[in-house]
């Protein structure tokens, strides 16, 4: 695919909320400016993890290029930086748009601007970025578009007649964008005769060729097989292959200033080369890196171990691949008296950890247990030393315990009048703290911060039934504060179990623990032996249930011409248990069980 | 003496076949059992080397009554080397199939033991069985075998048959404590793949009511002077089946005719069924063969040995393969000691239980 000059390359991004139509105005872009055929065109090309297809939403940020002959007769080269649209991968969009000189700000004229709308434009505008902002889908009846065109024209501080008003559906509109890419999105700046330096915004691992890196040439230019240098890591490696996503990866031996692109590595080890660092070559290096990203830090975290034990190495060959692919993903090993040997994982939010054990399940083939999700809690001990614990196994003693502090998120919420009742009486629930209100178009943005704890459990879910699906939600971290937090234990057949502990808040304490024996007694079958189902804090019960012993467990009959059928059904008996069951302590646990504590509805907190 | 003693030889006609009944049957072409008998002979003299004196003999279908006495007798004349003075030989016996007379000449041609399938006393469970025997030939033929000078007369009884109510289970105790036989085999009705119970849908008894009337069972036969000896059979002292008890203590068997199986030294090999192949092979049937390793035979011990209720012998079964366990099931009242033994909450439970101790993998 042929180069151009610098001044006709533009990189810029898609801003917008999840379902707002930016992978299927992405997908038209390709389809006008001839990219992808017709026959290859499938919805969302870009959205190329069949999780991401399924989902329909973006998780890894991509590039692609695209050549694109605009009024003025000149072909332009544009570069197209996917980005993610849902709040854990915030920080992929930030990743983004460091490579970009502009942003459509795509919003649905019928939904209008969105949490994740605002939050991305104020990030977009920090990067100092060109914003054009897009009305999509201005064919729907609900379409409002000069009521949402006024409000993002406020948003951006611009006209809104210069709002462009599409559909991505029908294509209409589609032109009239590549024209004002073309028009106000700046060309990269860089200095082609200084000595090369590349940001990597992304990387992939890929099991024939090893590493990618998808980088953006600030300065200078990569020609050929050239040895590279890391500058903050110091690695050096040479590109194996150069080239650009069309979105094939398309070698072209050379990316020059301003172009975005792939390089070939051959590294076997994503975690040699991080996200953010810039590459230079070895035998002219560039004095200065460039500014990398803030480091990402994993927000919840949770315990995953194999159902069955022998695929503990299985597991962790399938996180060390995965990591590959996903930096933002931490795990440690960790052994639980229940639940055997297994890791510790850090993710973006519960999203990303949704996806992550969706990964490992479908792409591995793994049988997983994942025990409840935790955020990071900072311990004070009596000794006055400060200790970050992620799970309540790593809880001090309650007499070592000073004073616990855990970190609480400022939550933006847009939703219609009507619901504000509905979203305050949730937050109360939650232990929020109102912040502040502000009315935007015909919504409220309503502000608390709340216990992060609170939020990774199952906020959004419930937030979406109590507004019937409209209220949109983007929060941020906003520091510790001090709560009265307890841990509740789960005791099976009088037993520990440490994978059924949690962290929680001394009020609600109560009522999770009740809660959850209940659920517990539901889902646990009956075994040989009455089992007692308890909850307790710091030794004290507060709840308990009881499953009943089985009454009759045999096989019907077994004489000589059926030993061996017997035989076999034990077999499947065992197998059956073996993929479903945990042995912990002397019971039984099916794998459901450890769901339990993730739900809580409503009756886990209204009824305290 | 050395050689397999216990044989088993299948005698697969049957006049219909019943609503649960899922084993290899011929219904009708009764003129082909002299053929067939013909076919079983031969291949009871292919394996005559395997023999020693047998100690047991079974005769199973289908319906063996159905092969008149004659047959019976030319069967157990051809066995070579030939039976023990004390052997056991039991034939099972459909009630329609029989009357006093017949029953006498069974006696007469060397069966000792006879093993009545009644499965119920209360007739819409024989009709939901469909079963050929009405309650009063059930119960005539278990009177008219008590009277043929067997040495023991066993009846086999369904529970958890649908529509069975506890008042339908306590009149069919009711009428075994009046007939009181000998020995009594008392089995869940399973619903297998292939029967006719499966195709109209029948569900399985709620889990609770199934437990209430096993346990009413064993109850009541206990009460009566049975021994619990097997997790479904009972029988007064003395006379337990020996040729189930061989199975159970995973003696070596031959199994001779359509469908039968065979241990013999570490070899398992089931005869193809189907009647006409088998008569054709006059013999020499077709076999699947399954080699079975010291690890599985062990397994397999231990499934057999936790269904009796004679003490654990370690020394004979070998190592389970998770000893530690047995503190567990302590604990919980599921086994005593001295002798080591399954409790007999712990009898209720044997699956469970067998889990716990032996990997099945």
């Amino acid at each position: 695919m042929n180069s151009v000059n610098q001044e006709h390359i533009r990189n810029f991004c898609i801003i917008a909320h999840i379902d707002h139509g930016k992978s299927t105005l992405a997908d038209r872009i390709l389809q006008l400016t001839n990219t992808v055929d017709e026959r290859e065109m499938r919805e969302q090309v870009l959205d190329s993890m069949d999780l991401e297809r399924e989902r329909g939403i973006t998780i890894k940020a991509q590039a692609v290029r695209v050549l694109y002959t605009a009024y003025d007769g000149q072909q332009y080269q544009l570069n197209l930086i996917d980005t993610p649209g849902h709040v854990d991968f915030s920080y992929e969009v930030s990743r983004s748009l460091a490579a970009c000189e502009g942003a459509l700000l795509v919003v649905d004229a019928s939904q209008g601007i969105e949490a994740q709308t605002l939050a991305n434009t104020y990030l977009a505008l920090e990067a100092d970025l060109e914003l054009i902002p897009v009305l999509n889908k201005i064919d729907l009846p609900a379409a409002e578009p000069e009521l949402h065109a006024r409000a993002i024209a406020e948003l951006v501080g611009e006209d809104p007649a210069s709002v462009l008003k599409i559909s991505a559906k029908t294509g209409v509109g589609i032109e009239e964008v590549l024209e004002s890419i073309v028009t106000f999105v700046p060309p990269p700046t860089g200095d082609a005769e200084a000595p090369t330096r590349a940001l990597i915004f992304d990387s992939v691992y890929d099991q024939y060729r090893g590493v990618v890196v998808f980088v953006r040439v600030v300065d200078g230019a990569l020609d050929g097989k050239v040895n590279l240098r890391a500058m903050q890591t110091g690695l050096t490696f040479d590109a194996e292959e150069l080239g650009v996503m069309t979105p094939e990866m398309v070698p072209t031996g050379s990316l020059k200033t301003g172009e975005s692109g792939y390089i070939v590595t051959g590294l076997k080890d994503l975690g040699e080369l991080r996200v953010g660092d810039t590459l230079t070559l070895s035998s002219n290096q560039a004095e200065e890196a460039l500014p990398g990203y803030r480091e990402v830090k994993p927000m919840v975290f949770c315990g995953l171990f194999p159902v069955d034990g022998d695929d503990y190495p299985a597991l962790r060959d399938a996180l060390e691949k995965l990591s590959l692919n996903d930096a933002s993903l931490v795990w440690e090993p960790e052994t639980s008296q229940a639940l055997g040997f297994g890791f510790r994982c850090g993710f973006l939010g519960l999203l990303h950890m949704d996806i992550v054990r969706e990964r490992l399940e479908r792409e591995y083939d793994l049988d997983l247990l994942a025990t409840t999700p935790n955020v990071q809690y900072q311990v004070t001990t009596t000794r006055g030393d400060m200790k970050p614990v992620t799970s309540p196994g790593d809880l001090p003693a309650p007499t070592e315990i000073e004073f616990i502090e855990e970190p609480y998120v400022r939550c933006t919420i847009l939703v219609p009048k009507d619901y504000v009742g509905a979203v305050m009486g949730l937050c109360q629930d939650r232990r929020g703290v109102y912040v502040g209100m502000e009315a935007i178009e015909q919504r409220q943005q309503i502000s608390y911060d709340l216990p992060l704890a609170e939020v990774v459990l199952d906020f959004f879910d419930q937030l979406k039934s109590r507004t019937r699906g409209y209220a949109s939600l983007d929060y941020e971290l906003a520091g510790f504060r001090e709560s009265p937090l307890v841990k509740l234990d789960v005791l099976l057949a009088g037993e520990p179990v440490d994978a059924l502990s949690m962290i929680v808040h001394r009020e609600l304490a109560y009522a999770r623990g009740k809660h959850l024996v209940e659920r517990l007694r539901e889902t646990i079958p009956r075994q040989m032996f009455e089992v007692p189902i308890q909850a307790a804090i710091g030794g004290k019960i507060i709840a308990r249930e009881t499953v009943k012993a089985k009454r009759k467990d045999v096989l019907a009959k077994c004489y000589g011409g059926d030993v061996s059928r017997k035989r076999k059904l034990l077999e499947r008996q065992k197998e059956g248990k073996k993929k479903r069951m945990k042995h912990v302590g002397s019971v039984e646990v099916p794998q459901e069980a450890f769901l339990a504590v993730l739900e809580f509805g409503d009756d886990g907190n209204s009824d305290k | 003496m050395t050689g397999v003693r216990h044989l088993y030889a299948h005698l697969p006609f049957c006049s219909s076949r019943c609503g649960y009944c899922a084993f290899v049957v011929e219904t009708g072409g009764l003129d082909r059992r002299d053929a067939y008998l013909d076919a079983v002979i031969a291949e009871l003299d292919a394996q005559e080397q395997k023999l020693g004196e047998l100690d047991t003999v079974y005769l199973g279908g289908g319906t063996p009554s159905l092969m008149r006495a004659r047959r019976i007798g030319r069967l157990l004349e051809s066995i070579h080397p030939g039976l023990a003075a004390d052997a056991e030989v039991s034939m099972e016996i459909n009630p329609e199939t029989v009357d006093h007379a017949a029953l006498r000449a069974f006696r007469a041609a060397g069966v000792t033991r006879a093993s009545i399938g009644v499965q119920s006393f209360q007739p819409h469970l024989l009709a939901a069985l469909d079963r050929g025997a009405s309650a009063e030939q059930a119960r005539a033929a278990v009177e008219c075998a008590q009277d043929a000078g067997f040495e023991s007369v066993s009846i086999d009884l369904l529970f958890g048959v649908p529509g069975q109510t506890p008042a339908d289970l306590e009149a069919d105790i009711a009428v075994v404590r009046e007939l009181s036989p000998e020995h009594v085999s008392w089995y869940e009705l399973e619903i297998k793949p292939g029967t006719a119970l499966e195709r109209i849908g029948t569900l399985p008894p709620d889990e609770d009511a199934s437990a209430e009337a096993y346990r009413r069972v064993v109850d009541v036969l206990e009460d009566a002077g049975y021994r619990w000896y097997e997790t479904a059979n009972f029988a007064r002292p003395g006379f337990e089946c020996r040729h189930s008890l061989g199975y159970w203590h995973a003696h070596d068997y031959l199994g001779i005719g359509v469908g039968a199986v065979s241990t013999v030294e570490g070899r398992r090999w089931r005869n193809a069924s189907g009647v006409d192949a088998y008569v054709a092979a006059a013999g020499q049937p077709s076999q699947t063969n399954e080699d079975l390793d010291e690890d599985l035979r062990r397994r397999e011990r231990w499934m057999l040995a936790l269904r009796l209720e004679e003490p654990i012998d370690i020394a004979r079964l070998g190592e389970p393969d998770h000893p530690e366990n047995f503190d567990l099931l302590r604990t919980h009242g599921l086994l005593d000691d001295e002798p080591l033994a399954l409790s007999r909450e712990g009898r209720f439970v044997q699956n469970s239980v067998l889990h716990r101790l032996m990997e099945y993998a």
